[in-house]
């Protein structure tokens, strides 16, 4: 079966962007582009995928078609992928299995979201769409109450505090801190992060995620063509999805997500290897408590030992087991909801060719993982990457 | 778990909130009131008369539907007992009588006057507003009635289902929810939306309310449901803890006030 390279990656810097949707997409695609060693043209292109929840806010058609139009891809078939925050991720898996079938070589997958520009009561009614309307989120629920739901529930069922979550917002704010992408590059004390305001007990603003504007895109060729346009292409190895009951309330368990568990296991069969190969990963942490949980689930850590796996410092960069979150993860990076799964690939790509600010650089990775979430767990794409084929 | 007052004279039943007549509480009215009177007294068949025309707001299903999914009582226009509805107050009465009865008066809880008019204006903005996209079809909300307001799930496979679904985990069809759930349920988990954390739908009497508690709780039968904690203003939940549940205004929307079930902490 052919195998699927990525030989270009680019996005956006995250944060209040000062460009619109067809700025920051065709931003986002040029430094693609641009990063594709040997050159690449965008009418090389044959499929897109564009993952995006709510383009701007608003649920506009044809929005893809729009987007390739203004980044030199006129004519090619194109598509908006939606599957929550899990969008992009979901855009990249499709693109993998577009290649992966032999129906086409070149494919661009990417995502885009505008969330700043927003009035406040916007953008809550926005992320409040891709959970159980008629009986979550007119029960009261936001996605904060529904994690908080979930912190609350792992604290009674396992030796962890909220002090563990502290620890994931403190690494996380200290990795961001040198990404020049990262929304909020800025260091955390513990002492603060402890002591930020509630916004869903016992979730405080440190335990959240910004909103973020932002656009990222991926450029993937098909193996015989990967040489054509670089020397050192990453390898995707490995795809995985799977799905859950979209509410909390018809789980069997609250402190997993069991869609996390089948993707990654598949991704990880698929790659032929497991977790204990993973150099670093970059994990979906719109909420803390979503780090400790996706510790567990993508099997770096047993049941119940998430908290216990942050506080001891095993996703930090270069020092534990396996460096989770090196770009900062959505909590310092920022989450541009849509833009967010293609983001977590242009990092693996980064890192893996040993291109990011040196500061940051995880030493000898070879094997990386991204982990994109929808919702609060009702939809996942895990997929596994590699320096070697 | 009283978030009534009752007053019985023989046949004849008076209620209104804890609050006395003026004030229905902050997610109360008319319809809240009778429901809560009605799950009260033995059920029998209503005469409703004219009262849809005291609701502040229009329902967005009908009164029947609301009495008939969460009480046993039957509505039936030619029915001896008759409900009347005091004008002036939030006091309702179940008599024998067609003419409006003599009021009793109340003992009444203390209350801020100033939260009361804020809540009052929240209510009115809320339900004039358009909806802030939390989309659930017109159809949908009334298939949904029984269980929403009455919570009466499904049977599949002897172990019941709630809230309802069209087809099982199979993808066979699971028929209408006819199985009574308790009507109480434990704390799973818990946790208070501060006002920046809360949903557009809430967002304007959350700072009112010091923020709105919502619980996960499960049912002695095994369904597990999600719901807003109402009368918590002396309680914080706790898991393990026993609630049981009480018709409230849930939201307002394009016109229409939408009720619903809302969780009742249960002193142990």
């Amino acid at each position: 079966m052919v195998d699927v390279a990525m030989v270009g990656a680019g996005q956006t810097k995250f944060g209040n962007h000062p460009l619109g949707l067809k700025g920051m997409w065709a931003e986002a695609i040029e430094k693609a582009v641009n990063s594709v060693d040997n050159g690449f043209d965008s009418t090389d292109v044959e499929e897109a995928f564009i993952g995006s929840i709510a383009f701007g806010g608003s649920q506009l058609g044809n929005t893809a078609a729009l987007l390739t139009e203004h980044s030199g891809m006129e004519g090619v078939s194109v598509r908006r992928v939606e599957n929550a925050c899990a969008s992009s991720g979901f855009a990249l898996r499709d693109a993998w299995m577009a290649i992966k079938s032999g129906q086409t070589d070149v494919v661009v997958a990417g995502g885009i979201e505008k969330m700043n520009d927003l009035s406040a009561s916007r953008k809550r009614y926005w992320l409040g769409v891709s959970g159980d309307t008629e009986w979550e989120r007119l029960a009261g629920l936001t996605f904060p109450g529904t994690y908080a739901l979930t912190a609350r529930r792992y604290f009674h069922e396992f030796d962890s505090t909220h002090d563990d979550l502290v620890h994931v917002s403190v690494k996380n704010h200290m990795h961001g801190f040198e990404n020049e992408a990262a929304h909020l590059r800025k260091q955390v004390s513990f002492e603060k992060a402890q002591s930020g305001f509630m916004v869903a007990d016992p979730l405080t603003l440190y335990d959240c995620c910004p909103t973020s504007d932002g656009a990222s895109a991926i450029i993937l060729v098909a193996d015989h063509l990967a040489h054509k346009f670089t020397d050192s292409p990453i390898w995707v190895k490995g795809s995985g999805a799977g799905s859950d009951h979209l509410a909390l309330h018809d789980r069997p368990s609250i402190t997993q997500l069991r869609a996390t568990q089948s993707a990654a296991a598949k991704a990880y069969r698929t790659a032929g290897i497991s977790a204990s190969d993973v150099d670093l990963a970059e994990v979906h942490d719109c909420f803390t408590i979503a780090e400790v949980l996706a510790t567990e689930d993508l099997g770096f850590t047993g049941r119940g030992l998430g908290g216990a796996f942050a506080r001891e410092g095993e996703g930090r960069r270069n020092e534990g087991s396996v460096t989770i979150n090196a770009s900062g993860g959505l909590k310092s990076k920022g989450h541009p909801l849509g833009a967010t799964g293609t983001g977590q690939a242009v990092e693996i790509f980064k890192q893996l060719r040993h291109e990011v600010e040196p500061e940051r650089q995880v030493r000898d990775a070879e094997i990386g993982l991204t982990h994109n979430v929808g919702g609060s767990g009702a939809t996942c794409a895990v997929h596994v990457f590699g320096r070697q084929r | 778990m009283m978030s009534i007052a009752i007053l019985s004279h023989g046949e004849n039943h008076f209620a209104c909130s804890k609050y006395g007549g003026e004030w229905a509480g902050p997610d109360g009215d008319r319809l809240t009131i009778l429901v809560g009177l009605l799950k009260k007294v033995p059920a029998a068949s209503l005469n409703l008369h004219t009262f849809e025309d005291f609701l502040d707001y229009t329902p967005s299903v009908s009164v029947q539907d609301i009495v008939e999914s969460s009480t046993d009582w039957r509505v039936d226009e030619q029915a001896s007992i008759h409900l009347h509805a005091s004008k002036s107050n939030y006091i309702l009465a179940l008599t024998t009588s067609r003419d409006e009865p003599n009021w009793p008066l109340f003992d009444a809880l203390p209350y801020d006057m100033g939260m009361k008019s804020q809540l009052d204006e929240q209510w009115k903005i809320e339900v004039e507003g358009v909806s802030q996209g939390a989309y659930v079809s017109q159809a949908q909300h009334t298939i949904a009635t029984p269980s929403r307001l009455g919570l009466k799930a499904q049977v599949d496979h002897e172990q019941l289902v709630w809230p309802p679904r069209q087809l099982n985990a199979s993808g066979k069809r699971i028929e209408s929810a006819n199985e009574q759930l308790s009507e109480t349920a434990t704390i799973l988990t818990w946790t208070r939306l501060s006002a920046a954390g809360a949903p557009s739908e809430f967002s304007g009497r959350a700072p009112i309310l010091d923020g709105v508690s919502t619980v996960l709780v499960q049912f002695p039968e095994g369904p597990k449901g999600v719901f807003m904690l109402a009368d918590d203003e002396q309680n914080d939940p706790a898991i393990d803890a026993s609630v049981g549940f009480d018709v409230r205004r849930l939201y307002g929307q394009d016109g229409m006030m939408h009720y619903g079930l809302k969780a009742i902490l249960l002193q142990s």
